[in-house]
């Protein structure tokens, strides 16, 4: 995937999860006569299309939802799996690599706010290891949380990458391509690649400030019922007034 | 100045030195360099394939991870730790992390958490252990077998017991270690009274909790259990190879019988008749001098006619040990014994010209004080007083004899003493040669062939040997202790030194800084003189040159 040593300068990165494994995050999110399905989950694209049918088949029957659902499941998924598709083949960015991920989620009685940095250069990483040990280390028993910890690394990655395409087609477009270190200016992407000349440069140390060392500190929070209702109950209102708005 | 300053002592290449016990495996690390080993390891930080990836930067995280976990060894790091203090990919990261933690570099003396997600399941009934990976979902259930309903519960989550305070000696071998497997209680303990369950116990059917029959009959059911939740689980006698209690007249039934048939276990097992062949092996190899036995079997082959003998002695014994059943071992260990000494005297007495061997030890002729003095400088130090005090607590209590016998009949009983002690004596070079042994065995037995015939009680006889045999067994346990003491000792020795050399350490680093700071401070001194100097060259131009002072001006208005 990655050329050969060739110092700092780069054969364009074609088009695809920068993870160990080429694995698409879906998510679901569905009402229908009241009933809400949110799901999240991650699809190989390298799967046959006929899967899907099965896949939204087998959930509703275990789930045991109203067959209507059927047919959501499947289009949500086909929709998300052409996305993706559409991207492939496309140059992905040159050259370095290293965005900020960050994590914001509540999962069940858990809450976990995070961020570090994910280098998408490196096509070993993987998000759900990552999860196992974020989740081993900070003793999280809920087994719900490290998948969802992985699913939110993917889909930013997912986010980082369908951008980068954009902007590599924009700066391809613009003759503004640069070799080397490019950067894309911080207004562009939604998470800002780091300036990595001062971070690894060699007069900087890759130690960072201990007053910095908080904001790269997971927070994990065990929240009570009452909590979870209140929050359950704000993010239900929040919903509703985006699909208004639509 | 590097970050390792704050502990000069630590070379990780001298693992003898380090206060640090870095385990061996990761000695070929060095502060100063970079390794093969991680060069081979970490390829992507030295192949130049990216801005973000040089030994600079590997050097620097390697560093702050093994400093991060020296602040406190005794801790196990984790990644997330270190991961907030430092800048790159975590997945980079992390293996860097793994990297150091698999080589041995940081948590090596630290209390290995549960670092599977594998969760062991014990199915009590069926001894059978599942392990399941991860946690289980809380809509999965694991049936114990593929077609069974039956769920297993995943037990609560075993919290890590290691000691997180302060650094976690070796535990020394005590008694139990040594001798533990010998004296293993065989059978299964009541949960209540802690007492052996013999005969049977009473299983609860709930969970796994037992109690013996007297518990029950005291309706000591523990708490919140209630009378029929219990089922009775008869022990029989008979249980196999795990648990099957041996008593003491099955095992010289068992010696007896191998001394006769040798290895011919089919016969043992038939006059052993409540255990099974294996049984009969299995006891044979446990027992101390079993195999000796064995040996001993082959060699004074087919005596037939000792059988009327050695079963009248064996009665004697059986009443004599039955005594001491706490002390089985060394009943054990005294039946061999006489056995041996028994052997010897049949085979003897075809050889009647045999000198005494030990002549010294019959020579003692006075109390049993003395005899036993004697028998310590041979055996240990220390044993005198225990083994006496023992041997004759014991003897006096279990039988009506008065004390004053010992003494009026102590010339036989001096006798007596010698033959079993120097059998004991020749069990133990039995280890080493064997041939060398037969002799020795034959000769002191001859001690013991003149007194025979004289009308000494048996039972005595072998109330002497025992104590012997307790002696020194005592003894034994007393060098053993003593050894451990000088082990322990050492150690602690070697730990102060260590201490000392840490402490020098940092008195003479202390020193080189205070030096410094000297040095420091002179040129402080020189600077501030430099300084005072120019000022007044200032001021004097100033002065020279007719201005005025600033103050004048403050003074005016």
């Amino acid at each position: 995937m990655k050329a050969p040593a060739s110092t700092f300068s780069k054969a364009p990165v074609k088009f695809r999860m920068p993870t160990a494994d080429n694995l698409v995050p879906i998510r679901l999110d569905i009402e229908i006569d009241g009933q809400r399905f949110k799901d999240a989950f991650t699809w190989n694209p390298s799967d046959p299309d006929s899967e899907v049918a099965v896949f939204a088949k087998r959930t509703v029957k275990d789930l045991k939802l109203p067959p209507a659902f059927i047919t959501q499941i499947a289009s949500s998924i086909q929709s998300q799996l052409a996305e993706f598709r559409s991207f492939e083949g496309q140059d992905m960015y040159t050259g370095e690599k290293i965005v900020p991920i960050k994590l914001d989620l509540r999962v069940n009685h858990t809450l976990i706010k995070d961020q570090f940095l994910w280098d998408l250069n490196n096509f070993e990483s993987d998000p759900e290891e990552f999860a196992r040990t974020f989740c081993r280390d900070l003793g999280i028993e809920d087994p719900e949380v490290g998948p969802a910890v992985a699913f939110a690394i993917r889909e930013q990655l997912f986010e980082v990458a369908t951008q980068s395409v954009a902007s590599a087609r924009e700066s391809r477009l613009s003759k503004k391509g640069r070799r080397g270190f490019e950067y894309v200016p911080a207004s562009k992407a939604g998470g800002a690649v780091l300036d990595l000349v001062k971070l690894f440069g060699h007069k900087s140390s890759v130690v960072r400030k201990r007053k910095e060392w908080e904001v790269y500190e997971p927070i994990v929070d065990h929240l009570s019922n009452e909590e979870v209702d209140a929050l359950e109950a704000r993010e239900e209102r929040n919903f509703r007034m985006i699909l208004l708005c639509k | 100045m590097e970050t390792t300053t704050h502990d000069p002592t630590s070379k990780p290449d001298e693992p003898e030195l380090d206060l640090y016990t870095i385990p061996s495996h990761s000695s070929w690390f060095l502060w100063d360099e970079i390794h093969e080993t991680e060069k081979l390891a970490l390829r992507e930080f030295f192949d130049g394939s990216s801005f973000s990836r040089t030994p600079k930067i590997y050097k620097e995280y390697r560093d702050f991870i093994i400093n991060k976990y020296r602040e406190e060894p005794s801790r196990r790091l984790s990644f997330t730790d270190v991961r907030k203090s430092l800048v790159g990919d975590v997945s980079l990261l992390h293996k860097v992390f793994r990297f150091l933690d698999e080589r041995g570099l940081i948590n090596f003396s630290a209390p290995s958490g549960n670092n599977t997600s594998l969760v062991v399941v014990e199915d009590g009934e069926d001894r059978s252990r599942i392990k399941i990976e991860g946690v289980v979902p809380n809509a999965v259930r694991v049936g114990a077998s593929p077609n069974s309903p039956k769920p297993i519960s995943v037990p609560p989550n075993v919290v890590d017991n290691a000691v997180l305070n302060g650094f976690k000696f070796l535990p020394l071998a005590s008694y139990s270690d040594v001798f533990g497997d010998l004296v293993k209680p065989k059978g299964l303990i009541c949960g209540n009274c802690g007492g052996i369950c013999d005969s049977g116990h009473y299983k609860y059917t709930k969970g796994e909790f037992i109690i013996c029959i007297n518990c029950f009959k005291n309706q000591n059911y523990g708490e919140n259990r209630s009378m029929d939740e219990f089922k009775l689980n008869e022990c029989a006698e008979n249980k196999g190879s795990d648990g099957a209690i041996w008593t003491e007249a099955e095992t010289l039934l068992l010696l007896e019988s191998v001394l006769k048939h040798g290895d011919d276990w089919e016969l043992v097992a038939q006059n052993v008749q409540t255990k099974s062949k294996v049984d009969c092996i299995l006891k044979l190899i446990e027992l101390p001098f079993g195999e000796l036995v064995l040996g001993s079997a082959h060699k004074y082959g087919n005596y037939g006619g000792l059988n009327g003998s050695m079963n009248g002695t064996k009665q004697v014994q059986l009443s004599s040990s039955e005594h001491h059943e706490a002390i089985r071992l060394e009943g054990q260990c005294h039946e061999q014994i006489n056995e041996m000494e028994e052997n010897g005297d049949t085979v003897d007495q075809g050889h009647p010209s045999k000198r005494q061997r030990i002549a010294s030890l019959s020579d003692a002729g006075s109390s049993l004080m003395k005899q036993v003095a004697r028998i310590s400088t041979m055996v240990g130090s220390q044993t005198t007083a225990a083994a006496a005090e023992a041997a004759v607590t014991a003897l006096c209590d279990e039988n009506s004899f008065p004390r004053e016998i010992f003494d009026v009949e102590e010339d036989h009983i001096s006798n007596g003493f010698s033959p079993p002690t120097a059998s004991y004596e020749a069990e133990r070079v039995f280890k080493n040669e064997e041939s060398k042994t037969k002799e020795g065995l034959t000769q002191s037995e001859t001690a013991n062939t003149p007194h025979k015939r004289d009308d000494i009680p048996l039972t005595l006889q072998i109330r002497a040997s025992i104590a012997t045999a307790l002696g020194a067994a005592a003894a034994r346990a007393k060098l053993l202790a003593e050894q451990e003491d000088r082990e322990v000792e050492n150690l602690v020795a070697i730990i102060i030194e260590t201490q000392m050399k840490k402490l020098h350490q940092k008195i003479k680093h202390f020193e080189d800084l205070e030096l410094i700071m000297e040095k420091e401070y002179a040129e402080m001194e020189e600077l501030k003189d430099c300084l005072l100097a120019e000022r007044i060259g200032v001021l004097q131009k100033a002065i020279n040159a007719g201005i005025s002072r600033w103050r004048d001006h403050s003074v005016k208005s």
